[in-house]
């Protein structure tokens, strides 16, 4: 610890002080120094005291206040902000499910749509087919009722040959005739 | 080595002739170290809260951080003792805390504490047991003295208890100076006294054969100067907050006097 200009002068002051009053005791218990010490503080503290409470502590308030508007403000705004949000993103919800609604009352309407048109289809095309099965059934059915008119004078001509071949005379038609017709007639 | 009592000597730094003032006597106007102490204090306060709050800004620096860490400090101090009044007791509050503080923590780099003055402290008590006494008759008239009257003790008890009370409530000047000169005086006796220590057996050692014993106590007094200097810091902000609360303490008793009994 340094020793602060002035207490080397003053030594010799400092050892009558002493003397003076013993060095047994504090120097605190000097009192004949009492009387300045508390006189300055006094003045020192109402100087502090005014400066404090008229300069410092209003300062510091309006800082502190603004400070805690700002903050207050800031949150407000945010607040205020977020529900904005929140709003919007229910529209958005809203909106969404909205559209998804429609869009699947569309998909269900072309289903039906295509559904019933492709059973059109179906029944004109199956329509035309059986007609055309029908047709070939006729077509058929003629055919084969040529063709069996057919056996009846293919048969007459085979049993002529064989009885010519046979017999060596031709047969009369009208015998064939008749001898099928009893033939055919028992089949 | 240097007595440890001498740091509390008052030297008068620039003599100026006595004058006798009406009523007072005679009055030594000399400047002394205590003046000087005093006076360095006082401006350290009033710089650090010039800078502090000249340029203070919502977003606080470092420096503004550390002022509005004393100034929230003092005014939970004052909100939540004396309530919603507290704000109007606060300067005081305040003006005491941070000149005891500023005092205190000089007094760890000067080489004289001004809060070791007897003279001092029994100054800022007598000021804050005036302060409670004016506020007490101002606000409450006679019902002051209700204070001293326990409501909530057997009849037969009241005048018993309300004369402890009474004495307990007299001698708070007593105890608000005691405690904090008591506490600064000693904490530097006990640092010098233990720096005391170490030159006197360096010296010891210094002189070699037996002597060179004194080492290892040197070093053991060293070790215990650095810790006493760590803890006279946490003692000299500490006083400083003790005096603050229990002024708001006895504020509280005369300030809210019909609302506690």
């Amino acid at each position: 610890m340094a020793t602060p200009a002035g207490h080397g002068a003053d030594t010799a002051h400092t050892a009558t002080t002493e003397a003076e009053h013993g060095s047994g005791g504090l120097p605190q218990f000097q009192f004949e120094h009492w009387g300045g010490q508390i006189a300055w503080l006094l003045i020192l503290f109402v100087i502090l005291y005014v400066l404090i409470a008229r300069v410092f502590t209003p300062r510091m308030r309006a800082v502190i206040d603004q400070r805690a508007s700002t903050i207050s403000g800031a949150l407000e705004t945010a607040r205020q902000v977020q529900a904005e949000a929140a709003e919007q993103a229910k529209a958005a919800a809203a909106e969404v499910a909205d559209a998804r609604a429609q869009s699947q009352r569309v998909a269900a309407e072309a289903r039906a749509k295509a559904a019933a048109q492709s059973a059109e289809r179906a029944a004109v095309e199956e329509a035309k087919v059986s007609e055309q099965v029908a047709q070939a059934e006729t077509r058929i059915a003629a055919m084969r009722d040529a063709a069996m008119s057919n056996v009846g004078a293919i048969a007459g001509e085979t049993a002529a040959a064989i009885v010519e071949k046979l017999t060596g005379k031709a047969a009369s038609a009208a015998d064939i005739k008749a001898a099928l017709a009893t033939r055919g007639g028992a089949a | 080595m240097a007595d440890p009592i001498h740091q509390f000597q008052i030297v008068k730094v620039v003599d100026l002739p006595d004058v006798t003032l009406p009523f007072v006597g005679l009055v030594d106007l000399a400047i002394t170290n205590s003046h000087i102490a005093m006076t360095i204090a006082f401006a350290a306060v009033v710089l650090f809260l010039t800078l502090v709050t000249s340029n203070a800004k919502v977003v606080p620096g470092r420096l503004q951080t550390v002022g509005e860490g004393l100034f929230g400090l003092i005014d939970n101090l004052t909100d939540s003792i004396i309530g919603h009044d507290g704000r109007k007791y606060f300067p005081y509050v305040f003006t005491v805390f941070t000149l005891i503080l500023a005092m205190n923590l000089l007094g760890m780099a000067l080489t004289f504490t001004a809060t070791s003055q007897l003279a001092i402290t029994a100054t800022f008590a007598v000021v804050t047991f005036g302060l409670v006494l004016v506020i007490g008759f101002a606000k409450n008239g006679l019902g002051f003295f209700k204070l001293f009257w326990p409501t909530g003790a057997p009849l037969v008890m009241r005048p018993v208890v309300g004369l402890i009370e009474f004495f307990s409530f007299m001698l708070r000047p007593v105890t608000l100076a005691l405690r904090l000169f008591g506490n600064m005086l000693g904490g530097h006796v006990a640092l010098k006294v233990f720096a005391g220590f170490v030159v006197t057996l360096g010296a010891m050692a210094a002189g070699g054969g037996f002597g060179l014993l004194g080492i290892p106590g040197a070093a053991l007094s060293m070790t215990m100067v650095v810790g006493l200097t760590a803890l006279e810091f946490l003692v000299a902000f500490l006083q400083a907050f003790v005096f603050a609360v229990l002024t708001c303490i006895y504020l509280n008793d005369v300030v809210n006097l019909d609302h506690a009994h």
